[in-house]
């Protein structure tokens, strides 16, 4: 009996093969992109999960209570961890940890790797395993070293490294390193990376040596594992001693202030953050916000998409039983029952459902590599891969199978006998069903169009925004060789010297946007101004900074050419101006902790140093000699950029031969900052296309079987006089005003998510009708652009060819 | 065999209600043939769907071998279609999905014959209407009189006592229309009862008695020799 349904649902498909391969293509589509959206969710949800240890692994931060409000402070004293661990119950290991670029060196090879500063519990809390080496305690020795597998592969090539020494640059000077074990390369799946894992002891002097005991410099994160006895709730509220003993000062500044206690009536208060919602902790009044928004939005795209693919399903599925009314009817008349037809037509669905789930797996494994490249994830198969995964895909196809199939075959299965033998259908419900789904269909296509929209304006806002610099023609790199900062900045003066496209160089300790490394970083410091504490961001900079971004100088003047004569001098932004509230803000003294005074030479208009969508914060660009300075930015003339940006690889090449060059232009580095959205856009968009096609599809097929039905009124309407525009615009209109419907309910809900999610943004768009009325038109044009196909086709066709048929 | 006494059905719209059958009676005993004629619209085919517990009487009585089957629900009348009565329509009702060997076996699948036993029957069955050389066919690949042919398999590969026959020979040429006809009667000697509507009273000729209708009541009925 099987073995029969399955030959006749064969058949009946061959037979109706617009209809079979429309439903194909469009399940095959459907399913391909779920399964790679719902990869993506999957992967973004599992990072940092795979610690064998991760429901204990927290990251301490602390709420601190500011005259600004409450903010989250995830910076630790180079102290804290060893009293935490002492001091507070429930604290079964520890460990600092603190992220910085290095330059390695192994006989006559350069390399700059990423370095993690640890303490020895870091590599029995976290799950990176050592395959290699001293398992026990790889880092005990602050001249041992741990690498991965991956960068032993680039120092060392096939070599054994274990025992091996290399060079790395500290303080100006190489020292030496010795590898004492390796590391298992980090599954994908890990926020954390290093190449290479050092004691948190090796650090440069200024990173750890300078501020040994010190509690009010704070440089580095700190990461915990909590006893199984204790939850981070008590935790937390056992540490209100702890923070009294060892932050007095800060608190009492705070109180002095005008600062205001939390609920709990306490200025500072330690917080635990789970290591698995790291990747996803925003900080908002103090506290982590934690949003997997993005990961479910991903998800929730790939159900509405194959929710769609399925309602055209079920809808090409009920319009077509029309044909099939005589087959049924017979089918009944000798004999069969509900249930055999049931499953006769059920077979036909899960053929059409079976065939789709394997081509949507082949398509998505053919578009895994663009699909990893446009979105910039390195989610795989593997991510699915897990028995719970598969169970759920499994499922979730039966689920998916049962319903679309079986509703259809539900409806044909219970049609009347002698209706179905006589071809007539009883029409109840007017096609509620039908233009129901029609409705969710496009309600759902115009939701994803206007939300790409809303996104793509404000990417472009944010792109085309004045960040108060000059990104177009500035290109900046780190400084990664090996000499000194300050003799490589001169060296590369030389080399651009006799270039006329050069127009000026400069340097400083913090970048822009991203970088081509991806590094980036901010310091902020506080100080006492008047009686009250002042914070600010820090930027040591080099010599014509101001003159090669473009910075608009408001008050006052540029740091001179000569730096050493402005070293006591500080160049401040308009919100550092405010928050001194000085009437004459130049020649004002402002006198950091070791008692130094600076006087204000100039003042500047904020410019965005940080995230796009943060507030401009308060800066103050110092012009200190022999600082370290990471980073160079070169301005070049606004003709033949690309020769340009050769020129200065070239003299940086020659500069620092063994150095790899990094540059980029900052327009590039403010791009990388909006990965986020451009991802956001590239998905929401490839759903928003997806799901118009889809819908279309749709469309088109009920399209064609209405045209079907109506082929005898079209032409004793055109008998009578009607003319062809008439009749396309009544066969349209049926169809326009489902569209229209989905329209006016989806445009209310897309405005809505939109303005929440703009609410991310200090700087945003605002939100007009015209945004939506342009993704409604969209849709309504391809939509018309798809019945009229078959509608004019119908309307122009010779009337008594149709009268004929009928 | 059957026996239906001040039968009536009714067709309602919102506003009008036809009578199709109005307190019809009379009896078929068993390896009778009759013909049913008058004109269109005078309740022939109503008639042969209650007879074909197709459709449900509104009033009056309907014996089945003595049973009463009024008022049987779809599922009751189902099984009692299946197991007595064979179909043969003017459009041959072919599935076209199916071929010939197919289509005569598919009241044999729902009545849950096994299939060693299914081949032997359906063969027999195209052997006797002379068609088994198109088994393997799709109707499409028929003429009028073949498909018709098929269709007669099909009605008696269950061997039912009661064969009903819609117009079988309208969509035919007279030589394939009285082969059919030929195919009919040879299934009435071998004992089967055939009721068989018609417009044609050179096909009602081959039965024995012929009922004719008007707006849903008999108004002749005549006995042949």
């Amino acid at each position: 009996m099987i073995r029969n349904y399955f030959k006749i649902a064969f058949r009946n498909l061959w037979k109706d093969r617009i209809f079979t391969s429309l439903n194909i293509i469009g399940l095959t589509a459907a399913f391909s992109v779920a399964i790679l959206l719902t990869m993506y969710a999957v992967f973004q949800l599992s990072f940092d999960r795979f610690h064998e240890q991760a429901q204990y692994l927290y990251q301490i931060y602390s709420e601190d209570s500011t005259p600004n409000g409450f903010k989250a402070n995830l910076s630790n004293p180079e102290p804290f961890a060893a009293a935490f661990k002492n001091e507070i119950a429930g604290v079964e290991k520890i460990t600092r940890h603190r992220g910085s670029g290095i330059l390695v060196s192994y006989r006559d090879k350069q390399l700059n790797m990423h370095a993690s500063y640890v303490d020895p519990d870091f590599f029995t809390m976290f799950s990176f395993p050592i395959i290699k080496g001293n398992t026990q305690n790889p880092i005990t020795s602050g001249s041992s070293i741990v690498i991965t597998e991956k960068a032993a592969k680039r120092i060392f090539g096939s070599q054994n490294p274990i025992g091996e020494t290399v060079s790395i640059l500290r303080d100006e000077k190489e020292v030496p390193f010795t590898i004492t074990a390796i590391a298992k390369d980090f599954p994908n799946t890990s926020s954390m990376g290093f190449d290479i894992a050092l004691n948190f002891k090796s650090q440069p002097k200024h990173a750890y040596a300078r501020n040994i005991g010190r509690w009010d410099m704070k440089n580095h994160e700190v990461y915990m594992q909590l006893s199984k006895e204790m939850t981070p709730d008590q935790l937390e509220k056992s540490t209100t001693d702890f923070t009294q003993l060892h932050y007095r000062d800060e608190i009492d500044n705070a109180k002095r202030d005008g600062a205001q206690p939390n609920i709990g009536g306490v200025y500072k208060q330690i917080r635990l953050l789970p290591v698995s919602d790291i990747p996803f902790a925003n900080f908002s009044q103090g506290k982590a916000i934690i949003n997997r928004t993005m990961p479910y939005l991903v998800f929730g795209i790939a159900i509405l998409i194959v929710c769609i693919a399925c309602f055209n399903f079920i809808n090409m599925s009920i319009a077509k039983s029309a044909q099939r009314l005589k087959e049924i009817g017979m089918r009944k008349t000798l004999g069969a029952n509900k249930l055999q037809l049931f499953f006769q037509f059920w077979g036909e669905s899960i053929l059409i459902f079976l065939t789709a789930t394997g081509l949507g797996i082949l398509t998505a494994s053919l578009l895994l590599q663009p699909f990893q490249t446009l979105f910039k994830t390195k989610a795989s198969f593997e991510t699915i891969f897990s028995p719970s995964a598969l169970l759920g895909l499994i499922l979730s196809l039966t689920i998916i199978t049962i319903i679309s199939g079986g509703y259809p075959s539900l409806l044909m299965s219970r049609l009347g006998t002698l209706q179905s033998l006589k071809g007539k259908i009883e029409k109840n419900g007017k096609n509620f069903l039908r233009n129901g789904l029609i409705i969710f269909q496009f309600g759902i296509t115009i939701l994803l169009i206007s939300g790409t929209l809303v996104l793509w304006n404000q990417v472009e806002f944010m792109r085309t925004k004045d960040l108060g610099f000059n990104k177009d023609q500035v290109i900046a790199f780190p400084l990664n060789g090996k000499r000194n900062d300050q003799q490589a900045i001169q060296l590369l003066r030389d080399a651009l010297e006799d270039k006329t496209t050069i127009m000026s160089i400069t340097a400083s300790n913090n970048i822009l946007g991203f970088g081509k490394d991806g590094n980036r970083s901010t310091s902020f410091m506080g100080f006492e101004y008047k009686g009250r504490g002042v914070n600010t961001h820090m930027l040591v900079v080099d010599k014509d900074y101001v003159e090669t971004l473009d910075l608009n100088l408001i008050e006052g003047r540029s740091f001179r050419k000569n730096l050493a004569s402005d070293s006591l001098s500080v160049i401040i932004n308009e919100s550092m101006a405010k928050q001194l509230n000085e009437k004459e803000i130049l020649n004002t003294k402002i006198i950091l902790e070791d008692s130094v005074a600076f006087s204000v030479v100039g003042v500047i208009k904020d410019f965005n140093f940080q995230e796009l969508d943060r507030t401009i914060a308060p800066m103050t660009l110092f012009a200190l000699p022999n600082w370290n300075l990471r980073n160079v930015y070169v301005k070049v003339a606004p003709d033949n950029l690309e020769q340009s940006f050769i020129n200065v690889k070239t003299a940086w090449e020659s500069v620092e031969p063994n150095a790899e060059f990094l540059g980029s232009f900052l327009d590039e580095n403010i791009e990388r900052t909006l990965h986020k959205e451009r991802t956001m856009i590239a998905m929401i968009g490839s759903g928003s296309l997806l799901a118009i096609i889809l819908s279309c599809i749709g469309l088109f097929s009920i399209s064609l079987q209405v045209v079907a039905q109506r082929r005898k009124e079209i032409g004793i309407r055109k008998v009578v006089g009607a003319s062809v525009s008439k009749i396309t615009m009544m066969l349209s209109a049926d169809f326009l005003k489902l569209v229209f419907i989905a329209f006016i309910i989806a445009t209310p809900i897309a405005w809505y998510f939109s303005s929440q999610w703009l609410q991310n943004y200090t700087y945003h768009i605002n939100l007009t009708f015209w945004i939506f009325l342009t993704g409604g038109s969209i849709t309504v044009f391809i939509a018309l652009a798809t019945i009229s196909i078959k509608t004019v086709k119908a309307a122009i066709q010779n009337p008594v060819k149709s009268l004929k048929t009928e | 065999m059957i026996q239906i006494t001040d039968l009536e059905k009714f067709y309602r719209t919102e506003e009008v209600q036809t009578i199709a059958l109005n307190k019809l009676s009379f009896n078929v005993k068993e390896g009778e043939f009759v013909a049913i004629m008058g004109p269109s619209g005078c309740g022939k085919s109503t008639l042969l769907n209650i007879l074909g517990l197709l459709d449900d009487p509104d009033a009056g009585s309907f014996k089945f071998n003595g049973e009463e089957v009024a008022g049987y629900n779809e599922r009751k009348r189902s099984d009692l279609r299946k197991h007595n009565v064979g179909f043969v329509f003017q459009s041959f009702n072919l599935i076209d999905e199916l071929t010939v060997f197919e289509n005569v076996e598919l009241p044999l699948i729902y009545t849950g014959v096994k299939p060693a036993e299914r081949k032997k029957r359906v063969e027999e069955v195209l052997e006797k209407m002379q068609i088994m050389h198109r088994r393997n066919h799709f109707p499409q690949q028929l003429s009028g009189g073949q498909q018709q042919r098929v269709a007669v398999a099909r009605a008696v590969v269950n061997n039912p006592k009661l064969i009903l026959a819609d117009e079988p020979t309208g969509n035919l040429d007279s030589t394939n229309g009285n082969e059919v006809m030929d195919l009919l009667i040879e299934l009435n000697e071998a004992g089967t009862t055939i009721i068989m509507v018609t417009h044609s009273e050179h096909d009602a000729k081959y039965s024995h008695r012929i009922i004719r209708m008007l707006d849903g009541q008999k108004v002749t009925e005549n006995v042949l020799v």
